[in-house]
């Protein structure tokens, strides 16, 4: 099950190495970049969704994402579906068009959830479109896009202390903003992963280092023994895998949190949500 | 070079805090902070094909044999004048490179150096660092710098100095002690005595003016802070603010910046504030306070969130 996530992203790997070879890498937004953008686009789809075609999403999904990103290892994204798409939703993809491995994450509703909110915190390498696709039951592919400038300065895409990541490895978090979730009511929940989530690297030129790769594959979450939300990631999420999303259903059921990385570690957390009062 | 007016203008408003410093080696822009002691100080800007990244402060020290250079600028040519102002100084050779951090103000001027053989020097933890981000700096020099940025690179370290321990590097009659500390500014900062003036080389340890960058540990930054105000030195060069400033008096502003961006930090935290919320609620009044606050604060609070909320 693991081991089939992503199953094009050889292909999506080489479509971003052709893109980074570019003249054009990193310009803005200039409209001289724009075809180039547009093309690298309509690559990323095909190598995602193959020739099914997509169509904008309009209101359907609201897609925020900071116009000047301020750290470029934890650029905050939000999606929101309109009321009247959540029951046709059932996945969404998450794409940051110039990283070197673009597609960030697939958000996969259970059984006993759905995609009315999602947030998570991703990398951005350069100036780049971050795109949100939505695919609903009966296969329409709905999407929208965000412009991202990177950060400045001394900010990079792998985070300044990833040791302490490395050290707490495995340990979860589970945050309830609005209190546990009540009958009828959808509340937000926020659940986290401490994990360094590195590409790593082969053989670095300049200090012969290598690092071996470590990034979370994929979070499972249940409530009540029932599948809510399954995403499958890689190392386009920041360091600290962090996820946010709604949960509905009666309190005081058991959340519970299952996460498997490239090197096969799984990891659990379960919490129980109390009843409010 | 319109670059060396605003710069001159900057060490002007820095003097206001010590007597002025003598000038020396000729027009290069060093200031001679301490007998022997010599910094090239940056602009308070963004990098930009203006100012060639020259926006922090980098030096030399010189012994009655050999040359250490702290951090070897922030491009080529940056790195290009600061080897001037060494020659134009001394013509004793540059036996070691020490590089005070892994952000690109402070090491892509290395290029300007490779042709000398030096020993470089860092903390433990700098290899890892260079080896994930030197490439993305290289890129982002091109996107803000342009052919200015051409030819930028840092130099790979030869000599690594451990956390908590000390490297005593002999430069003929005078003795340079290079400290590495626990994650601060970054997870790999490493400091600079100089024991014959007492000058205390704390490069981005220290901000003056120009307000801090987050990019190691918060409580890690105070404690090393408190740690080195006991140390007894004159003065300190910050890697951003005047080339020198009496020590520890001038770590008053940067210590309370930094308490105030914690404890509001935790405060947004413990709200349920989240994160991409959080940079309007922290210590903007403090923020304010200091330069270039709108390009750096809302990052500090972010990486003080992700930080804190692991507590």
């Amino acid at each position: 099950m693991i081991r089939s996530a992503f199953p094009r992203r050889p292909l999506l790997l080489g479509a971003a190495a052709a893109g980074l070879a570019g003249p054009g890498l990193a310009q803005g937004i200039e409209p001289a970049e724009a075809p180039r953008r547009a093309e690298r686009w309509r690559d990323l789809k095909e190598a995602i969704f193959g020739d099914r075609r997509t169509e904008p999403a309009g209101n359907a999904i609201a897609l925020e994402a900071p116009a000047r990103a301020l750290d470029a290892a934890a650029v905050p994204i939000s999606l929101a579906l309109a009321a009247e798409v959540v029951p046709q939703v059932r996945a969404l993809y998450l794409v940051i068009d110039e990283n070197p491995s673009p597609l960030a994450a697939r958000f996969q509703a259970g059984p006993s959830g759905d995609l009315r909110v999602l947030s998570t915190r991703v990398r951005v390498d350069a100036y780049s479109f971050v795109h949100a696709v939505a695919e609903t039951a009966d296969g329409r592919l709905l999407e929208t896009a965000r412009f991202v400038k990177a950060a400045g300065g001394c900010s990079a895409p792998v985070g300044g202390n990833l040791e302490a990541a490395r050290q707490r490895m495995g340990r979860m978090r589970m945050a309830l903003p609005e209190g546990p979730p009540a009958a009828g009511r959808a509340v937000p929940v926020q659940v986290a992963l401490s994990h360094p989530n590195t590409s790593g690297l082969q053989m670095d030129q300049l200090t012969r280092l290598s690092i071996p790769a470590e990034f979370m594959r994929e979070l499972v979450v249940t409530y009540r023994g029932a599948e809510v939300l399954r995403i499958e990631s890689d190392i386009a999420i920041a360091e600290n895998p962090t996820f946010g999303f709604a949960l509905l259903g009666e309190p005081g059921g058991e959340l519970r949190v299952v996460a498997a990385d490239n090197r096969e570690r799984r990891f659990e957390g379960s919490w129980t949500l109390a009843s409010a009062g | 070079m319109p670059a060396f007016g605003r710069r001159a203008l900057m060490a002007g408003c820095g003097a206001a805090l010590l007597a002025p410093p003598p000038v020396s080696g000729g027009d290069t822009g060093v200031v001679e902070v301490a007998p022997g002691v010599f910094v090239l100080p940056g602009v308070m800007e963004e990098a930009s094909s203006a100012n060639l990244d020259g926006i922090g402060n980098v030096g030399f020290v010189v012994g009655e044999a050999a040359v250490a250079v702290i951090d070897p600028g922030g491009s080529l040519a940056h790195g290009q004048r600061l080897r001037q102002a060494v020659s134009a100084v001394t013509p004793l050779p540059v036996r070691h490179l020490v590089l005070s951090h892994v952000h690109p103000d402070h090491v892509m001027g290395g290029t300007a150096f490779a042709d000398l053989g030096v020993e470089v020097i860092g903390h433990a933890g700098l290899p890892a660092a260079l080896a994930q981000r030197h490439d993305f700096y290289a890129a982002m020099l091109e996107r803000e710098m342009g052919s200015a940025g051409k030819g930028s690179g840092a130099l790979a370290p030869t000599r690594l100095v451990e956390p908590g321990q000390e490297l005593a590097l002999d430069l003929g009659g005078r003795v340079l002690v290079l400290t590495a500390h626990p994650p601060a500014h970054t997870d790999h900062d490493l400091s600079a005595l100089d024991r014959r003036t007492g000058t205390l080389w704390l490069a981005d340890l220290l901000f003056v003016e120009r307000i801090p960058s987050l990019d190691g540990s918060l409580p890690g930054w105070r404690g090393v802070l408190a740690a080195l105000g006991a140390v007894p030195a004159a003065r300190a060069v910050p890697g951003h603010g005047p080339a020198a400033v009496p020590w520890p008096g001038a770590a008053g502003p940067l210590l309370r910046y930094l308490d105030m961006l914690e404890r509001e930090t935790r405060a947004a935290i413990a709200a349920g504030i989240g994160i991409a919320e959080a940079p309007s609620h922290v210590a903007n009044a403090e923020a304010a306070q200091w330069r270039l606050a709108e390009a750096y604060h809302g990052r500090n609070v972010t990486a003080a969130y992700r930080e804190l909320e692991w507590e």
